[in-house]
């Protein structure tokens, strides 16, 4: 009874306090402000920022990670990989690995996840990265399990880094909202206003520093940066350029993100390499850039370094509007129809200050002489036009959009941009279909030469989009931690990577 | 009174399934959740598995009657982003925007009733200039703007109250300041306005005459008489108010059904579209009724 | 006193304008806002002839430049926003967006929503419950959800929104104006009328609508400012007005990423906003005031009242 007062009354005093207190009071708790609210937790949508960055690593583990520097796999519960066959991957997994709720990681346990994934009978984003892929998976042993697919996959382990293992408990046909996994932290609380993960005991690694993380979400960047400065939260993994005042507190990092326009190669005048060409020239890039802030880096192609891929020598398109305005009078002169309006359509809350970038594209493409008009659409009419089946009388357009490769190879890139039957290309290229091929199926080094030589071609000759910038995130960290962002961070923030300043 | 009260619940009823109807179909213009909900890179077979999955692969009219059946059955469905009960999901959501309405639209009905009354005692006296103006700008502010700047100044800059979020009482105090601006700003016009006319009209002479005191006569007389107006703006602001504060909640992080629904229609999470306005809508009709009956109270010449 | 037995026969005579101008100048809170008005207004209409280009040019290294900088020319002097777009230049061209997209928002659902508020008054058959039931259903329907299920369906365009916000406003309009009918229409006039066998049409719209305009204009005014304010809610949830277009409601709605950083993005149309919405409350205050004639000696016995 007497304590039951005493905390009554801590917690009055603790509400009634000011709001500087509630974050600082116990040393070992931190409080996180995220964008968006989860939609919910269901373990297979960790590529979903705002799910990954909550469950990814703290409450459920994949088997494999990505290294941020190399965007190599690393080991995670999965130990050792062997390829036996160009279509087997031979697996071995970690020992004494227990779940939440007790149950033992084996075999069995990583098959179930894997079937859970693959059977369709929940909704499952992860699944995604496998493209079409079909999977079949048998426990060899207690701790050795058998990944075989209808084609071969060179890349498997990498693939693996999105594989979530959850407890053999949970509901196959049903997606959840209450995972279990084995990561070192278990969810306590999801409402509408936070969630709430506490240290699991039985953690199989190194225990965390943290022993309590809250979450919360606001979608105003300024209110987010404001919350970390008044210690009302530690962190917050995004904020706006603007918002980026301090840096003392706030951390920019290259995020994976390539942000870029589609070209439609299939609609005159945008059929006219000439044109495209001229499109890109007609940018002032330097000036453009100032949007996204000093450490932004130009692109030249649409993955970052670090993926397998990657071309560090590919020259971005320089600024040259003279060139631009010759290029378009000589496709006028070809017959070329330069005058048609062209629609740049672009996408409402993209990226911060995406509207702004578009405006100023459209402005310095009508100085170029070219008939350019924005529409800002709303992201259910603009993924109409980013995904096959394109609209029927789409007309010629330029499409605003960012691409997010974070997982070490260019195979979640190439294909769904340049080959034919990928769900963004506009490109109907028989030879270079063939290309992309044989890329995606090579290994080592020659994999990684085939790729370069696929986004030299793409900005060279054929020019089919407009890469713009890498892009830089900033983060928010409050004086009390110690961390710091890196690629991975818009997936996932491993609570065990924080530690706390004393 | 009964066979009133019946004729309006059977209106609304009937408003609130057209409300329904209507909200079904127009929702469904606006495309295909599949392309929200996968990846952008998964395949054709994913989003159809997708769309059987959540019963989006039948005819629209279809899906409309099943939805009509489940109605009966009091299933609304479930939410396709949070995998629960989207009636669930909009029952949650309501209490919050509910409390957060009533405080706002009662602290601003009597706070308007105060000021108004005194600016109407002293027409083009210095205080009514004031509160004129006070009242009015801000009504004519943007909403989301007073509220980061109050944030800026308040939270960050002298460090008296929480940014956002709801718990202590002081959580309470910006979004519903932010929420009062504009009903206040209305309410004192209207106040004032009937107040004036009150106060000229041959019984407050009367009274005057008889030597009564001025507040008596204020706020015992004029006010009473005043009030029919000032209970149909109110009642209308309310109204607006209970179909979500959708900035203030989306500022403040409030977890109110106004964010609820703007989300859940961003994300086409269609189930609960549904619910949202079932309840928002349920809860306007029964809000008109009260209203109706509070000018039965409050002026004895009407009957029903 | 002679004052008054003139003006309340001149509404109609000839000398009313020189009157209420007369008024105004005793009003000077009114004439104030009537002066910003008139402003607002020229800017809207000479707007983009004046400094349309200045408005549209870039000037990225002029980014967020503060205001009352010198050196960079006078159309600067409000600063840059976030492309270096001189402000003043954008709030001048902004006026016609938005004064056009209220004030067509407006006259549209004053002119529906009354119409269907005199049918719906006047007459007892099946459509006047369908009218009634049509505005309970508009009511309770959230203008966001309109918004954007008009944006998706007909795509984002100045009418559109136009549509938008002139469908939610418009049940006031049809519920007032039923309202005043269901008073008038037990009226002298109207009963004689229909005695003398006028036809329904003929009498909503000769002896009923000219009664009841009156009311509906004042209920506009004020509307007016709701509606550039609904507008600019829009704008800040990203369903308002879509670039190249702007309003000043846009303006505020992208500046105010800013605060901390560049204020006056924000500041300068939020100010146009607070001070047109302002002047439009004050100036219909004022009329009700003059067409009020319990009031109306308030604004002719002032010059008394100076000693």
């Amino acid at each position: 009874m007497n304590r039951s007062v005493h905390t009554m009354a801590a917690v009055v005093l603790m509400t009634a306090a000011a709001p500087t207190a509630v974050a600082q009071d116990a040393a070992q708790e931190i409080r996180i402000v995220l964008p968006e609210q989860p939609a919910n937790l269901e373990p297979c949508g960790t590529i979903i920022t705002n799910v990954g960055q909550i469950l990814s690593q703290n409450v459920v583990e994949p088997l494999t990670v990505i290294d941020p520097i190399t965007g190599q796999p690393q080991p995670k519960l999965a130990t050792e990989w062997t390829s036996v066959d160009p279509t087997t991957w031979r697996i071995k997994l970690r020992e004494g690995v227990k779940f939440q709720d007790g149950t033992e990681l084996n075999a069995d346990a990583v098959a179930f996840s894997i079937n859970r994934m693959i059977d369709g009978k929940i909704t499952c984003s992860n699944m995604a990265k496998f493209g079409d892929a079909k999977l079949t998976v048998s426990p060899v042993d207690d701790l050795t399990v058998e990944i075989k697919s209808d084609r071969p996959e060179p890349i498997m382990p990498t693939l693996l880094s999105v594989v979530m293992i959850v407890s053999p408990k949970t509901p196959v046909d049903q997606a959840v909202n209450d995972p279990v996994g084995t990561g070192p932290f278990t969810l306590s609380t999801f409402s509408p206003q936070t969630v709430v993960l506490d240290a699991f005991d039985g953690y199989w690694g190194k225990k965390p520093e943290i022993t309590k993380a809250t979450y919360v979400w606001r979608p105003e960047s300024s209110i987010r940066a404001a919350m970390v400065e008044t210690g009302e939260a530690d962190l917050t993994p995004s904020i706006a350029i603007q918002d980026a005042s301090n840096p003392e507190t706030d951390f920019a990092y290259l995020n994976s993100e390539t942000t870029a326009i589609r070209i439609d190669t299939a609609e005159p005048p945008l059929d006219d390499p000439r044109v495209r060409k001229a499109l890109n020239l007609a940018i002032d890039w330097e000036g453009l850039a100032q949007l996204f802030g000093d450490d932004v880096k130009r692109a030249s192609q649409m993955v970052v370094s670090g993926i397998n891929g990657h071309d560090e020598a590919l020259e971005p398109w320089p600024y040259d509007p003279q060139e631009a305005k010759k290029l378009i009078e000589e496709a006028r002169t070809a017959g070329v129809a330069v005058d048609t309006e062209i629609k740049l359509i672009g996408r409402n809350g993209i990226y911060p200050n995406g509207a702004e970038a578009m405006e100023a594209m459209m402005t310095m493409w009508q100085d170029a002489g070219l008939n350019v008009k924005l529409t800002m659409l709303d992201v259910a009419d603009w993924l109409r036009y980013l995904q096959k089946p394109f609209p029927s009388e789409r007309g010629p357009n330029l499409l605003q959009m960012m691409h997010d490769n974070n997982k070490g190879d260019a195979a979640f890139t190439v294909p769904i941009f340049y080959r034919s039957s990928g769900s963004y290309s506009t490109l109907a290229d028989p030879a270079f279909d063939k290309e992309i091929d044989e890329a995606l199926a090579a290994t080592g080094e020659a994999r990684t030469n085939n790729f370069k030589a696929i986004f030299g071609k793409a900005r060279r000759q054929v020019a089919g989009d407009i890469p713009m910038f890498h892009m830089i995130g900033y983060t928010r960290v409050g004086t009390r931690l110690e961390w710091k962002p890196d690629i991975t961070t818009n997936s996932e923030i491993p609570l065990a990577n924080i530690a706390i300043k004393d | 009174m009964i066979t009133y009260l019946g004729r309006r619940a059977s209106h609304s009823i009937l408003s609130v399934i057209g409300l329904l109807t209507l909200v079904f179909f127009l929702t469904r213009l606006t495309g295909d959740p599949s392309a929200l909900y996968l990846p952008l890179d998964s395949t054709a077979e994913a989003r159809a598995a997708f769309a059987r999955l959540n019963g989006l692969d039948q005819p629209i009219h279809w899906q409309f009657l099943e939805y009509l059946r489940n109605l009966l059955h009091l299933d609304f469905g479930e939410s396709l982003r949070q995998n629960r009960s989207a009636m669930q999901v909009a029952l949650e959501a309501f209490p919050e925007t509910l409390k957060l309405a009533a405080v706002a639209i009662t602290l601003s009905t009597a706070l308007a009733i105060l000021v108004g009354s005194l600016a109407a005692a002293r027409p083009g006296s210095m205080f009514d200039r004031v509160a004129s103006l006070i009242s009015l700008a801000g009504a004519s502010a943007p909403d989301f703007w007073v509220a980061i700047v109050g944030i800026l100044v308040f939270a960050v800059g002298l460090g008296l109250l929480p940014t956002s979020g709801t718990g202590s009482w002081a959580h309470w105090i910006m979004p519903s300041f932010v929420l009062m601006l504009r009903p206040f700003g209305l309410l004192v016009q209207v106040v004032r306005g009937t107040m004036l006319s009150a106060l000229a009209s041959p019984y407050i002479k009367t009274a005057r005459a008889k030597g009564l005191p001025r507040h008596k006569i204020i706020f015992g007389h004029a006010l009473r008489n005043s009030l029919l107006p000032v209970v149909t703006v109110a009642g209308d602001l309310a109204t607006s108010l209970v179909n979500g504060a959708v900035v203030v909640e989306s500022i403040f992080g409030w977890p109110g059904i106004g964010k609820l629904m703007i989300d859940s229609i961003i994300q086409r999470d269609f189930a609960v579209v549904q619910s949202t306005i079932l309840v928002t809508a349920t809860a306007i009709f029964i809000l008109n009724i009260a209203i109706d009956l509070l000018y039965a109270v409050l002026d004895p010449r009407i009957r029903y | 006193m002679t004052i008054i037995t003139t003006d309340t026969k001149s509404v109609t005579a000839p000398g009313t304008g020189r009157l209420l101008l007369a008024y105004l100048k005793r009003d000077k809170l009114a004439l104030a806002a009537a002066i910003f008005l008139a402003i607002v207004v020229l800017a809207a209409i000479l707007g983009p002839w004046l400094v349309g280009d200045a408005a549209s040019r870039l000037g990225l290294r002029q980014r967020n430049l503060a205001p009352f900088s010198l050196g960079s020319g006078w159309i600067y002097v409000l600063g840059a926003d976030t492309l270096g777009r001189p402000i003043l230049a954008r709030l001048i061209v902004g006026a016609q967006n938005t004064a056009g997209i209220a004030a067509a928002a407006v006259f549209a659902s004053m002119l529906i929503g009354g119409t269907l508020g005199l049918v719906a008054g006047y007459s007892e058959r099946w459509y006047s419950h369908l009218i009634l039931r049509l505005a309970d259903v508009v009511m309770s329907f959230p203008s966001l959800l309109l918004a954007l299920i008009v944006l998706y369906t007909l795509g984002p365009s100045i009418t559109n929104l136009v549509i938008v916000l002139a469908v939610t406003r418009m049940p006031i309009y049809l519920r007032t104006a039923r309202a005043e009918v269901l008073e008038l229409r037990e009226r002298m006039f109207v009963s004689a009328a229909r005695a003398m066998g006028a036809k329904p049409a003929r009498i909503i719209v000769r002896h009923i609508a000219p009664l009841v305009l009156p009311t509906l204009v004042t209920i506009s005014a004020i509307d007016f400012a709701t509606v550039i304010l609904s507008e600019s809610a829009l704008s800040f949830l990203g369903l308002g007005i879509q670039p190249p277009d702007f309003t000043w409601g846009a303006m505020v709605a992208n500046g105010r990423g800013y605060l901390t950083t560049a204020w006056w993005i924000a500041f300068w149309p939020g100010l146009a906003i607070m001070l047109t919405t302002l002047s439009l409350n004050i100036l219909s205050n004022w009329a009700r005031t003059v067409a009020d004639p319990q009031q109306r000696w308030r604004l002719q016995t002032l010059r008394k009242a100076a000693r």
